[in-house]
Protein backbone atom coordinates (compact mmCIF):
# COMPACT_ATOMS: atom_id res chain seq x y z
CA UNK A 1 0.00 0.00 0.00
CA UNK A 2 1.38 3.36 -1.05
CA UNK A 3 0.38 6.46 0.87
CA UNK A 4 0.91 9.89 -0.63
CA UNK A 5 0.49 13.18 1.18
CA UNK A 6 1.09 16.49 -0.55
CA UNK A 7 0.16 19.88 0.82
CA UNK A 8 0.66 23.51 0.07
CA UNK A 9 -0.48 26.99 0.98
CA UNK A 10 -2.48 28.99 -1.56
CA UNK A 11 -2.30 32.76 -1.26
CA UNK A 12 -6.05 33.16 -1.62
CA UNK A 13 -9.04 32.98 0.74
CA UNK A 14 -10.34 29.48 1.37
CA UNK A 15 -13.75 30.26 -0.14
CA UNK A 16 -12.15 31.18 -3.46
CA UNK A 17 -10.06 27.99 -3.60
CA UNK A 18 -13.03 25.86 -2.60
CA UNK A 19 -15.14 27.40 -5.37
CA UNK A 20 -12.58 26.05 -7.86
CA UNK A 21 -12.07 22.62 -6.29
CA UNK A 22 -15.60 21.69 -5.25
CA UNK A 23 -16.78 21.20 -8.84
CA UNK A 24 -16.06 17.50 -9.32
CA UNK A 25 -16.66 18.03 -13.03
CA UNK A 26 -14.46 21.11 -13.35
CA UNK A 27 -10.95 19.73 -13.05
CA UNK A 28 -10.45 19.87 -16.82
CA UNK A 29 -10.55 23.65 -16.48
CA UNK A 30 -7.30 23.71 -14.57
CA UNK A 31 -5.45 20.37 -14.49
CA UNK A 32 -3.00 19.97 -17.38
CA UNK A 33 -3.35 16.17 -17.31
CA UNK A 34 -7.11 16.36 -17.98
CA UNK A 35 -8.31 17.29 -21.45
CA UNK A 36 -12.05 16.82 -20.94
CA UNK A 37 -14.36 15.91 -18.08
CA UNK A 38 -17.98 14.95 -17.94
CA UNK A 39 -20.24 13.37 -15.37
CA UNK A 40 -21.98 10.20 -16.44
CA UNK A 41 -25.74 9.89 -16.78
CA UNK A 42 -26.19 13.65 -16.61
CA UNK A 43 -25.95 13.69 -12.83
CA UNK A 44 -25.06 16.91 -11.02
CA UNK A 45 -21.37 16.99 -10.08
CA UNK A 46 -22.17 17.49 -6.40
CA UNK A 47 -24.35 14.39 -6.16
CA UNK A 48 -22.59 11.85 -4.00
CA UNK A 49 -21.92 8.72 -6.00
CA UNK A 50 -21.68 10.48 -9.35
CA UNK A 51 -18.96 9.28 -11.72
CA UNK A 52 -16.74 11.59 -13.71
CA UNK A 53 -15.06 10.45 -16.87
CA UNK A 54 -11.80 12.11 -17.79
CA UNK A 55 -10.27 12.15 -21.22
CA UNK A 56 -6.61 12.60 -20.37
CA UNK A 57 -4.18 14.72 -22.34
CA UNK A 58 -2.54 11.54 -23.68
CA UNK A 59 -5.85 10.27 -25.08
CA UNK A 60 -6.57 7.62 -22.42
CA UNK A 61 -9.64 7.67 -20.19
CA UNK A 62 -10.26 7.25 -16.51
CA UNK A 63 -13.37 7.15 -14.34
CA UNK A 64 -13.63 8.34 -10.76
CA UNK A 65 -16.50 8.25 -8.29
CA UNK A 66 -17.35 10.96 -5.77
CA UNK A 67 -17.59 9.35 -2.32
CA UNK A 68 -17.82 12.38 -0.03
CA UNK A 69 -18.35 16.09 -0.52
CA UNK A 70 -18.61 18.52 2.37
CA UNK A 71 -19.07 22.27 2.05
CA UNK A 72 -18.74 22.72 5.81
CA UNK A 73 -15.41 20.90 5.97
CA UNK A 74 -14.38 21.99 2.47
CA UNK A 75 -13.38 18.43 1.67
CA UNK A 76 -14.08 15.69 -0.83
CA UNK A 77 -13.14 12.06 -1.28
CA UNK A 78 -13.10 10.05 -4.48
CA UNK A 79 -11.98 6.69 -5.77
CA UNK A 80 -10.74 5.41 -9.09
CA UNK A 81 -12.97 3.00 -10.97
CA UNK A 82 -11.16 2.56 -14.29
CA UNK A 83 -7.69 3.80 -14.99
CA UNK A 84 -5.04 3.45 -17.67
CA UNK A 85 -2.30 3.50 -15.01
CA UNK A 86 -2.29 0.60 -12.55
CA UNK A 87 -3.46 2.30 -9.36
CA UNK A 88 -5.52 -0.25 -7.47
CA UNK A 89 -7.89 0.44 -4.58
CA UNK A 90 -7.12 4.12 -5.04
CA UNK A 91 -8.94 6.48 -2.65
CA UNK A 92 -8.00 10.15 -2.38
CA UNK A 93 -8.97 12.92 0.02
CA UNK A 94 -8.79 16.64 -0.63
CA UNK A 95 -9.26 19.09 2.22
CA UNK A 96 -8.97 22.86 2.55
CA UNK A 97 -8.42 24.66 5.86
CA UNK A 98 -8.32 28.43 6.30
CA UNK A 99 -5.05 30.05 7.34
CA UNK A 100 -6.54 32.81 9.49
CA UNK A 101 -3.16 34.49 9.91
CA UNK A 102 -2.97 36.00 6.40
CA UNK A 103 -6.30 34.91 4.85
CA UNK A 104 -4.71 32.07 2.90
CA UNK A 105 -5.59 28.42 2.36
CA UNK A 106 -3.94 25.19 3.49
CA UNK A 107 -4.58 22.52 0.83
CA UNK A 108 -4.06 18.90 1.83
CA UNK A 109 -4.27 16.12 -0.79
CA UNK A 110 -3.66 12.53 0.19
CA UNK A 111 -4.32 9.08 -1.18
CA UNK A 112 -3.69 5.39 -0.65
CA UNK A 113 -3.43 2.76 -3.34
CA UNK A 114 -1.89 -0.55 -4.31
CA UNK A 115 0.29 -1.12 -7.34
CA UNK A 116 1.66 -4.10 -9.20
CA UNK A 117 4.73 -5.39 -7.31
CA UNK A 118 7.84 -3.31 -7.86
CA UNK A 119 6.09 -0.24 -9.28
CA UNK A 120 5.40 1.50 -5.95
CA UNK A 121 8.12 4.15 -6.17
CA UNK A 122 7.49 4.99 -9.82
CA UNK A 123 3.74 5.42 -9.37
CA UNK A 124 4.13 7.28 -6.08
CA UNK A 125 6.35 9.79 -7.86
CA UNK A 126 4.03 10.07 -10.84
CA UNK A 127 0.89 10.70 -8.78
CA UNK A 128 2.59 12.90 -6.18
CA UNK A 129 4.44 15.12 -8.60
CA UNK A 130 2.42 15.16 -11.81
CA UNK A 131 -1.07 14.98 -10.38
CA UNK A 132 -0.88 16.61 -6.95
CA UNK A 133 2.02 19.06 -7.13
CA UNK A 134 1.15 19.73 -10.78
CA UNK A 135 -2.42 20.36 -9.65
CA UNK A 136 -1.31 22.89 -7.02
CA UNK A 137 0.58 24.88 -9.63
CA UNK A 138 -2.25 24.57 -12.15
CA UNK A 139 -4.82 25.97 -9.71
CA UNK A 140 -2.43 28.80 -8.88
CA UNK A 141 -2.20 29.64 -12.56
CA UNK A 142 -5.97 29.24 -13.07
CA UNK A 143 -6.67 31.61 -10.15
CA UNK A 144 -4.07 34.11 -11.31
CA UNK A 145 -1.85 33.56 -8.27
CA UNK A 146 1.92 33.82 -8.39
CA UNK A 147 3.71 30.48 -8.86
CA UNK A 148 5.35 29.11 -5.73
CA UNK A 149 9.00 30.12 -5.87
CA UNK B 1 -21.06 26.89 21.86
CA UNK B 2 -18.41 29.55 21.10
CA UNK B 3 -15.49 28.33 19.04
CA UNK B 4 -12.05 29.82 18.52
CA UNK B 5 -10.06 28.92 15.42
CA UNK B 6 -6.65 30.39 14.63
CA UNK B 7 -4.21 29.00 12.08
CA UNK B 8 -0.86 29.99 10.71
CA UNK B 9 2.10 28.94 8.61
CA UNK B 10 5.46 28.50 10.34
CA UNK B 11 8.55 28.40 8.21
CA UNK B 12 10.14 25.30 9.77
CA UNK B 13 9.64 21.53 9.47
CA UNK B 14 6.75 20.20 11.58
CA UNK B 15 9.10 17.99 13.61
CA UNK B 16 11.07 21.06 14.70
CA UNK B 17 7.97 23.02 15.65
CA UNK B 18 6.58 20.00 17.48
CA UNK B 19 9.81 19.66 19.45
CA UNK B 20 9.21 23.19 20.70
CA UNK B 21 5.53 22.87 21.63
CA UNK B 22 5.03 19.24 22.70
CA UNK B 23 6.21 19.77 26.29
CA UNK B 24 2.99 20.35 28.24
CA UNK B 25 5.11 22.05 30.91
CA UNK B 26 7.09 24.11 28.41
CA UNK B 27 4.84 27.13 27.71
CA UNK B 28 7.20 29.62 29.44
CA UNK B 29 9.96 28.60 27.01
CA UNK B 30 8.01 29.51 23.89
CA UNK B 31 4.86 31.49 24.71
CA UNK B 32 5.53 35.13 25.63
CA UNK B 33 2.48 35.46 27.86
CA UNK B 34 3.40 32.62 30.20
CA UNK B 35 5.77 33.25 33.08
CA UNK B 36 6.11 29.95 34.90
CA UNK B 37 4.63 26.49 34.83
CA UNK B 38 4.79 23.29 36.83
CA UNK B 39 3.19 19.87 36.60
CA UNK B 40 1.27 18.81 39.67
CA UNK B 41 2.20 15.76 41.74
CA UNK B 42 5.60 15.44 40.05
CA UNK B 43 4.12 13.64 37.06
CA UNK B 44 5.84 13.58 33.68
CA UNK B 45 4.56 16.29 31.32
CA UNK B 46 3.68 13.73 28.64
CA UNK B 47 1.56 11.58 30.92
CA UNK B 48 -1.99 11.96 29.65
CA UNK B 49 -4.11 13.21 32.53
CA UNK B 50 -1.36 15.31 34.12
CA UNK B 51 -2.21 18.85 35.25
CA UNK B 52 -0.16 21.96 34.54
CA UNK B 53 -0.40 24.91 36.89
CA UNK B 54 0.94 28.07 35.31
CA UNK B 55 1.00 31.84 35.68
CA UNK B 56 0.61 34.46 33.00
CA UNK B 57 2.88 37.51 32.94
CA UNK B 58 -0.01 39.47 34.51
CA UNK B 59 -0.12 37.05 37.44
CA UNK B 60 -3.30 35.21 36.45
CA UNK B 61 -3.19 31.54 37.36
CA UNK B 62 -4.55 28.75 35.16
CA UNK B 63 -4.69 24.99 35.69
CA UNK B 64 -5.14 22.71 32.69
CA UNK B 65 -5.37 18.97 32.21
CA UNK B 66 -3.69 17.11 29.35
CA UNK B 67 -6.39 15.09 27.57
CA UNK B 68 -4.51 13.82 24.54
CA UNK B 69 -1.02 13.97 23.09
CA UNK B 70 0.17 12.41 19.84
CA UNK B 71 3.72 12.35 18.54
CA UNK B 72 2.34 10.65 15.42
CA UNK B 73 -0.44 13.10 14.55
CA UNK B 74 1.31 16.06 16.22
CA UNK B 75 -1.50 17.33 18.38
CA UNK B 76 -2.12 18.19 22.00
CA UNK B 77 -5.61 18.47 23.55
CA UNK B 78 -6.27 19.91 26.98
CA UNK B 79 -9.03 21.31 29.15
CA UNK B 80 -9.15 24.19 31.62
CA UNK B 81 -9.74 23.18 35.22
CA UNK B 82 -9.36 26.63 36.79
CA UNK B 83 -8.92 30.09 35.33
CA UNK B 84 -10.01 33.69 35.91
CA UNK B 85 -12.00 33.60 32.65
CA UNK B 86 -15.81 33.36 32.95
CA UNK B 87 -16.14 30.13 30.98
CA UNK B 88 -16.72 26.43 31.52
CA UNK B 89 -16.18 23.25 29.55
CA UNK B 90 -13.13 24.66 27.77
CA UNK B 91 -11.34 22.13 25.55
CA UNK B 92 -8.57 23.18 23.16
CA UNK B 93 -6.35 21.45 20.62
CA UNK B 94 -3.06 22.59 19.15
CA UNK B 95 -2.28 20.67 15.98
CA UNK B 96 0.59 20.74 13.50
CA UNK B 97 0.48 19.39 9.94
CA UNK B 98 3.47 19.27 7.60
CA UNK B 99 3.26 21.39 4.46
CA UNK B 100 5.12 19.18 2.01
CA UNK B 101 5.60 22.08 -0.40
CA UNK B 102 8.56 23.90 1.20
CA UNK B 103 8.86 21.68 4.31
CA UNK B 104 6.89 24.15 6.42
CA UNK B 105 4.23 23.71 9.09
CA UNK B 106 0.51 24.42 9.13
CA UNK B 107 -0.44 25.14 12.75
CA UNK B 108 -4.04 25.15 14.00
CA UNK B 109 -5.26 26.04 17.46
CA UNK B 110 -8.92 25.52 18.26
CA UNK B 111 -11.03 25.79 21.38
CA UNK B 112 -14.65 25.33 22.38
CA UNK B 113 -16.28 26.36 25.62
CA UNK B 114 -19.50 27.50 27.28
CA UNK B 115 -20.10 30.99 28.66
CA UNK B 116 -22.74 33.66 29.04
CA UNK B 117 -23.82 34.76 25.61
CA UNK B 118 -22.89 38.38 26.22
CA UNK B 119 -19.30 37.38 27.01
CA UNK B 120 -18.76 35.12 24.02
CA UNK B 121 -17.39 37.58 21.46
CA UNK B 122 -14.87 39.09 23.87
CA UNK B 123 -13.68 35.69 25.05
CA UNK B 124 -13.31 34.35 21.51
CA UNK B 125 -11.38 37.45 20.42
CA UNK B 126 -9.22 37.54 23.55
CA UNK B 127 -8.24 33.87 23.46
CA UNK B 128 -7.73 33.94 19.69
CA UNK B 129 -5.52 37.02 19.75
CA UNK B 130 -3.70 36.95 23.08
CA UNK B 131 -3.16 33.24 23.45
CA UNK B 132 -3.31 31.48 20.08
CA UNK B 133 -2.11 34.13 17.63
CA UNK B 134 0.45 35.43 20.14
CA UNK B 135 1.82 31.90 20.43
CA UNK B 136 2.03 31.48 16.66
CA UNK B 137 3.68 34.90 16.30
CA UNK B 138 6.33 33.83 18.81
CA UNK B 139 6.92 30.57 16.90
CA UNK B 140 7.17 32.48 13.62
CA UNK B 141 9.75 34.83 15.13
CA UNK B 142 11.72 31.94 16.61
CA UNK B 143 11.83 30.00 13.35
CA UNK B 144 12.28 32.96 10.97
CA UNK B 145 14.86 31.89 8.37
Amino acid sequence: MVKIVKSTVMEAPVEAVWEVLRDFNGHDKWHPAVAESHVERGLPSDKIGCVRRFLLADGSELREQLLTLSDIDMAFTYCLLDTPIPLLNYVAHVRLIPVTDGDMTFWHWESRFDTPPGREAELEKQVGEKIYEGGFEAVRAYMGLAPRS
Amino acid sequence: MPRVFVSSVIDAPAAKVWERVRDFNGLPRWHPRIRESRIENGEPADKVGCVRDFNLQNGDRIRERLLGLSDYDLFCTYSILESPMPLTGYVATLRLTPITDGDRTFAEWTAEFDCEEAMADDLVAGIGTNVFQAGFDALKRHFAR
